[in-house]
């Protein structure tokens, strides 16, 4: 973290909350619609952008990669420190987040599969290959009502 | 869960350069893949209508008024888990929820800053559903990877919080 002095201000979280609710509005419209010049608005955005604090971005769905099946993993860690498993587990594609936590278990997984067939090649060659997992509790999705997430860890523009 | 709908290439390509950035432009996007503009804007627009993409802006840590995230297990009563579970799903705090098979048959995800709004939040808001018997709170300490790229696209709700 070695952007702490970036602020925002009003102008920004507006900005901001246009393009939350479209984010392929033009500088021009959203310059209309705050009372601002286009290239304010370009500007504020870029600078946004280049401190890693903004990405306006297409968010896909599961459906649209195929994905079929959400489950949580709630993992209990034994003889091994905790963030390490996290990180073997965070290099397979099906984990698309994991964070460590507190309470009962020591870790928390949401995994993505295409559909249940994949399960057992999942549980039996994925998970069985990280050692330090004393328990797997699995909560298999059977419908999402809500899902909405606007933050997020950053990654910077490579 | 939705069902899985045949994307072809062209929507795949299209979906990973708008997932990169959004506010590219349609012209920038057909020369950069091949194909016309008018074909890029309608494929957008059809990706849109079928729920598949939603552009939206996604702020970091530092800019937002909320940044830990907690995991609210909850032990609903199960001829009421859908109606439970679109209640927990109203209430503004909290950014998803799935209807699960397992010890407990909901689970919230919600963005808190202050400790004292997740006890709220789950302790008081969620607890006093009829039907909620039990709810049990755990709080991400590390996040060490995660994809706000990839979500289940439901109906726009503009939250206040950044």
């Amino acid at each position: 973290m070695t952007k702490i002095d970036f602020t925002f201000d009003e102008t920004d979280r507006q900005i901001v909350g246009e393009l939350r609710a479209n984010g392929r509005a033009t500088n021009q419209q959203i310059a209309e619609r705050l009372g601002l010049t286009a290239t304010t608005v370009s500007s504020r955005i870029k600078r946004m952008e280049d401190a890693d604090q903004l990405r306006v971005v297409a968010v896909s769905d599961f459906a649209a990669h195929g994905f079929e099946v959400l489950i949580q993993l709630a993992i209990e860690v034994d003889n091994r420190p905790a963030s390490q498993v996290a990180q073997e587990l965070a290099a397979f594609d099906e984990v698309f987040a994991i964070h460590l936590v507190t309470g009962r278990y020591d870790i928390d997984a949401l995994v993505v599969l295409h559909d249940f067939s994949e399960i057992s090649s999942f549980m039996l060659d994925r998970l069985s290959s990280v050692s330090g997992i004393r328990s797997i509790t699995p909560s298999i999705a059977v419908d999402i009502p809500r899902y909405q997430f606007e933050v997020a860890p950053i990654e910077a523009r490579t | 869960m939705k069902a899985a709908i045949q994307l072809d290439d062209l929507d795949r390509q299209l979906i990973e350069l708008l997932a990169k950035d959004a506010r590219v432009s349609n012209r920038r996007i057909a020369t950069e893949l091949g194909v016309t503009e008018g074909t890029v804007r309608g494929r957008i627009k059809r990706l849109q209508q079928d729920g598949l993409i939603s552009f939206t802006a996604i702020t970091g840590l530092q800019m937002a008024r909320k940044s830990q995230l907690a995991f609210i297990r909850v032990q609903a009563e199960v001829e009421h888990t859908r109606e439970i579970a679109r209640k927990i799903s109203e209430l503004p705090p909290v950014n998803a929820v799935l209807v699960s098979m397992g010890s407990f048959n909901i689970i919230a995800m919600t963005l808190f800053e202050e400790l004292d709004e997740l006890v709220e939040i789950a302790s008081d808001q969620i607890l006093s559903i009829p039907g909620v018997h039990h709810v049990e709170t755990s709080i991400a300490v590390k996040t060490m990877k995660y994809n706000a790229r990839i979500a289940r696209i439901t109906e726009a709700r503009i939250t206040e919080d950044d």
